[in-house]
């Protein structure tokens, strides 16, 4: 049985949904974007030219962000990690996202055997250890990051789906789509109307996650020394080389968390719910 | 709550075939020389070389048929036997029992820890949206979710081991040598789980019942308590079920961080060697121990959710 | 009511902050390396390290070898049978007394697995009586006593063996006992009574193995180990200016080298290898990445290997112009964003290594870099240390960067008979091959004498610095951080010892 909760829909117009808050996770969204695309244009540093002679130099006017550990500039590194990182991370989220969205809705609304049979898949697809499968993968395609995001997309499709089949499931039975169906409104619109506010929170705040966790997996399994591949700059990897200067440098390992924070911290805001 | 076991069941049953196939199919597919990968495994890259590998080589026993060798692996598994991990000799099941132990010691003392810091705070943010404790609960979880597990290791060495001297930096023996390691995955798992509360609480105090409860005239408290933890509860247990797969990530980093004798490293190794029984018995153990917990986790739902047990 | 909570709280803090002190007694030692078995071949090392497992003969600082377990040896004038007489005084750990039986069966155990002793052309290992082992051989090997210096010919209990010859438990000679064996990471071992040498100071020993540098640094800084082995570059200055802690560092017998196949067209010309040793900045990666600028290599051998070593030799400075212009004389032109091309094809080529050194994935893209500005695309390949000898074996490999360890037995030539013979070998030459070379080694292997051995090593070390059939990069530095509590520590360059037995608490 369903839980009526009437404070559920959030019936104000549209053009109302832009509260100050998601404004604000829009906008650090933009910097992060507008930084890893603009930066190779206005400033053109190499991002895997080395000078040995100035490793891990502070922050300076030649070097707005410093250099790293081997003499590389970290602005034009940073740039390139996000714009990879972002790429992949958004792969990876919607490769995730999609089935897990599109079964859940499936499951949820038919109910019955397609529900059980889902379930059981999600089950079982979870029951595969994550991290072995990622492994695997990695393994057959060495220095590819698709069998990375191929990888853990296998093991976060399944969260999506339970989120979005029990809230869906929940929605079937209530009022207002019962109203719609009444009056004949197909698939399509009450997708839009009903399920997809309900779903567009959970989902953005799962996306969130998911796209920090698709980095820090990177950034794990380069910690075992797996799916290395000299120069890409990428955000998980640049925390992996970064850390052993932790103490000397630690301005230099900050940055690339500091994007990671960033872009989970929009991506919370963008996808919240107002304060009721 | 007998169909739940059975469903159970069904499910382990199911996943031995599948993650018993699937790795078979995976580990056929990884390339380079076997033979040159176990001989690295044991001897280590000073030694290694086309001698050592032709030993190895004439100690595996031929490929054959690919099917064959599936239904042998299968026929073997109902007599629980595992084999013999090709890198170190020692019995498969032996190994496995003794890094699993670790890495469950670590992972549950993880998800103590984590559920005694997350789940309230989340709460606590939950009760009044929008505040200055929620947005700073919101900013926190973002920072701590957006620093790797290594870093929130190192920092806690740094802070806890070597600024104050109170625990171990790395290794094992004795309890306290598990505090730091379960502190730094319980970290990032708090995080999760504190929104995942913050938004289950917000919705329940925000429900008809929650409201009509305090109409009543019940205190808060009374009314948290008979209203709002077993409402709260549910979804946060089940979220559980989904954070050990982030836990078996965590894992693999922290137990190399901090020296511990865990499943993770061992996997991590066992793949790059190419110890073939040692990672189709490690698949098929992770894989059942999910579906265990999983159990777990349903028994718990089932005990707080009356609705559950409604036929 | 208060005051009991208050004195709990605080009793908790003290017995976990008890916990941590490094126990009073107890030597803890942390170190990079995993306990990979039981096995001498796989493991050994570990065990003749903490002194848990000795070998019939030990080597001094210079490398000359000294009785182990055998007080003396003799040899026949045909060079092929060696007569070895054991020590009588010697007992297990397990009780059981050393005799040559025993000692026969563990080498003709270590002889048959992969490892050091099937370099030795064994005719027989017999025990003529229980004191008297004879090993025969079908031809003059004058490296005998280094390789049987080395941990894999360590000497255990016939009960250590099974009937298939695997060994179950490590039962040794030396002056500690395991007492708790939980592999890969962690052993502790107690002193053992039964000792035939001198008592060690120390009674109990502790040995971990963590694998992040990160780790073993921090490890010492919190005071939970005494001797932390290899410290990674960035945390040696800290650790150094840490007043508890003293910092040692030795050079030792490995070289980051840079194993090339020399048919390739691209490489087969040796003046393409110059240009290629040329343009890397040595000074570069020796000051900024492993923070030694004394490991500059610029030759094979590091020095402190006597007449292997030669002096005098320039420093090697990156000359990219000399460079350019010896791979212009090869016929190679510059193309479009300075990449070179012969014939349409461009100077491609993928290096090979393996993560298991830290330090080498990172020597191999700084020489991404510094061979970019040759214009040579290199192409980084960082995966298991398996795939180097299988690329050598089946003729894929270019490049491979790797750290070979010239010390394998006490005695450079054991490597180098592995390495640069008539075939190559799997860490060393492929597809190069130098007459004179063989002829130099063949005639060392069979033992020569002193003053002639000299000038044939210099002459060896010779045509190895001239035809660059592999390109010396940088020498190693070991490197340890030591708590002031303990007296007497030292580091073997030879890494077959921590020397523990040697070692004190200091008076407080």
């Amino acid at each position: 049985m369903s839980t009526v909760t009437l404070s559920a829909v959030d019936t104000r117009p549209a053009g109302r949904r832009w509260s100050s808050r998601r404004l604000w996770g829009a906008g650090l969204l933009l910097l992060l974007v507008g930084f890893a695309l603009l930066v190779p244009w206005l400033w053109g540093a190499d991002p895997a030219r080395q000078d040995l002679g100035r490793i891990l130099s502070p922050p300076g006017w030649s070097e707005p962000l410093g250099t790293d550990h081997l003499g590389r500039s970290l602005l034009a590194r940073l740039a390139a990690a996000l714009r990879l990182s972002l790429g992949l991370a958004l792969l990876g989220v919607l490769s995730a996202a999609l089935p897990g969205l599109a079964l859940g809705v499936l499951a949820g609304w038919r109910g019955g055997w397609t529900d059980r049979l889902l379930v059981m898949l999600a089950d079982t697809c979870l029951a595969l250890p994550g991290l072995l499968l990622v492994l695997l993968l990695v393994a057959i395609a060495p220095g590819s990051f698709w069998a990375l995001y191929v990888g853990i997309a296998l093991v976060l499709w399944i969260e999506y789906f339970r989120v979005v089949r029990a809230t869906t499931a929940g929605l079937v039975t209530s009022p207002q789509i019962q109203a719609s169906r009444l009056l004949g409104f197909g698939l399509a619109y009450l997708f839009r109307r009903h399920l997809w506010p309900e779903l567009a929170p959970l989902v953005l705040t799962l996306a969130a996650f998911g796209a920090a966790n698709a980095v820090l997996a990177i950034a794990a399994l380069g910690f075992v020394s797996v799916g290395l591949r000299p120069p890409t700059a990428e955000l998980g990897l640049m925390m992996t080389e970064l850390l052993p200067y932790y103490h000397e440098a630690p301005w230099a390992i900050l940055q690339p968390i500091a994007a990671l924070f960033l872009l989970v911290l929009s991506l919370h805001l963008l996808a919240g719910r107002e304060a009721s | 709550m007998s169909r739940l076991i059975g469903q159970r069941l069904l499910q382990a049953l199911l996943v031995a075939l599948v993650v018993g196939v699937l790795t078979f199919i995976l580990t056929r597919a990884l390339p380079g020389d076997m033979a040159f990968r176990i001989a690295a495994g044991r001897y280590g890259y000073d030694y290694v070389d086309a001698a050592a590998a032709a030993a190895v080589r004439e100690e595996l026993a031929p490929e054959g048929n690919a099917l064959l060798a599936l239904g042998q692996w299968l026929g073997d598994l109902l007599r629980l036997d595992l084999g013999r991990s090709l890198v170190s000799g020692e019995p498969v099941l032996d190994e496995i029992r003794h890094q699993l132990g670790h890495s469950l010691q670590l992972a549950l003392g993880a998800l103590l820890a984590a559920l005694l810091v997350g789940p309230p705070l989340g709460v606590l943010a939950g009760l009044r949206p929008g505040g200055w404790f929620d947005r700073l609960s919101l900013v926190a979880a973002a920072c701590l979710r957006a620093l790797p597990p290594f870093v929130v290791g190192v920092l806690l060495i740094l802070l806890l081991a070597v600024g104050a001297g109170w625990l171990p930096a790395a290794g094992h023996g004795t309890p306290a040598h598990l505090v730091l390691p379960a502190l730094t995955l319980a970290l990032g798992l708090a995080a999760v789980s504190s929104r995942v509360a913050r938004d289950s609480t917000r919705t329940v105090a925000g429900s008809a019942y929650y409201a009509f409860a305090r109409h009543k005239g019940l205190g808060e408290g009374q009314v948290f308590l008979r209203h709002g933890l077993r409402n709260v509860g549910v979804p946060v247990v089940v979220y559980q079920g989904v954070q050990l797969i982030y836990l078996i990530e965590g894992v693999v980093v922290v137990e190399t961080l901090f020296a511990w004798p865990g499943i993770g490293h061992a996997l991590v190794h066992a793949i790059v060697a190419r110890d073939v029984p040692m990672i189709q018995g490690t698949a098929l153990v992770m894989g059942l121990m999910f579906v265990l917990l999983n159990a777990g986790v349903d028994l718990l739902c089932w005990l707080i959710d009356p609705r559950r047990r409604a036929p | 009511m208060r005051i009991f909570r208050r004195f709990g709280l605080a009793a908790c803090l003290l017995a976990v902050s008890l916990s941590t002190v490094a126990r009073d007694g107890v030597l803890d030692i942390v170190a990079p390396w995993e306990i990979g078995g039981t096995d001498p071949a796989q493991a050994g090392y570990v065990f003749t390290r903490l002194g848990i497992a000795e070998t019939l003969v030990d080597v001094d600082a210079e490398a000359r070898p000294i009785p182990g377990l055998a007080s003396a040896w003799k040899v026949s004038d045909d060079q092929l049978t060696w007569r070895f007489t054991l020590r009588d005084d010697v007992r297990f750990h397990d009780g059981s007394v050393l005799t040559a039986q025993v000692a026969a069966h563990a080498l003709t155990a270590a002889r048959d697995k992969p490892g050091i002793l099937q370099q030795v052309p064994l005719a027989g290992i017999e025990a003529v009586d229980d004191r008297t082992l004879v090993l025969r051989l079908t031809e003059p090997f004058s490296p005998l006593l280094a390789a049987l210096a080395h941990t894999s010919a360590q000497i255990l209990a016939m009960a250590a063996f099974e009937d298939d010859g695997r060994v179950s438990r490590v039962i040794g000679t030396g002056p500690y006992r395991i007492d708790i064996f939980q592999p890969p990471q962690r052993l502790t071992a107690v002193y053992h009574e039964d000792y035939w040498g001198e008592a060690p100071a120390i009674r109990e020993i502790a040995y971990l193995a963590a694998g992040r540098g990160e780790t073993r640094a921090l490890l010492a800084e919190s005071g939970d180990a005494d001797i932390v082995f290899t410290l990674d570059p960035a945390s040696q200055a800290r650790l150094a200016r840490n007043p508890a802690l003293s910092v040692h560092s030795v050079p030792i017998p490995r070289t980051v080298l840079l194993k090339l196949n020399a048919a390739h067209p691209a490489l087969n010309d040796p003046r393409a290898r110059q240009a290629l040793s040329l343009a890397i900045d040595r000074a570069g990666i020796a000051t900024g990445l492993l923070r030694e600028p004394e490991a500059v290599a610029d030759q094979l051998l590091p020095p402190g290997l006597g007449a292997w070593h030669l002096d005098g030799l320039p420093t090697p400075a990156r000359d990219l112009q000399r460079a350019a212009a010896l791979l212009a004389e090869l016929g190679w032109e510059a193309g479009p964003e300075g990449m070179l091309f012969r014939d349409g094809e461009p100077l491609r080529l993928t290096l090979r290594t393996f993560p298991d050194r830290p330090e080498l994935p990172l020597i191999a893209t700084a020489l991404q870099d510094q061979w970019r500005g040759l214009g040579v695309d290199l192409q980084l390949a960082i995966g298991n240390s398996s795939e180097i000898p299988a690329g050598h074996q089946d003729g894929s490999l270019e490049l491979a960067l790797l750290a070979r360890n010239f010390a394998l037995i006490p005695n450079p030539l054991g490597t180098l008979l592995q390495d640069y013979g008539p075939g190559g070998g799997d860490w060393g030459a492929m597809n190069w091959s130098d007459a004179r070379l063989n002829e130099i080694l063949q005639e060392l292997r069979a033992g020569a004498d002193p003053a002639r051995a000299s000038a044939l090593r210099q002459e060896a070390a010779a045509i190895l610095h001239e035809a660059l059939p592999v390109i010396p990069i940088t020498w190693y530095q070991q490197t340890a951080a030591v708590s002031r509590a303990l007296e007497n520590f030292s580091i073997d360059p030879f890494e077959r010892s921590y020397r523990l037995s040697s070692m004190d608490w200091a008076a407080p």
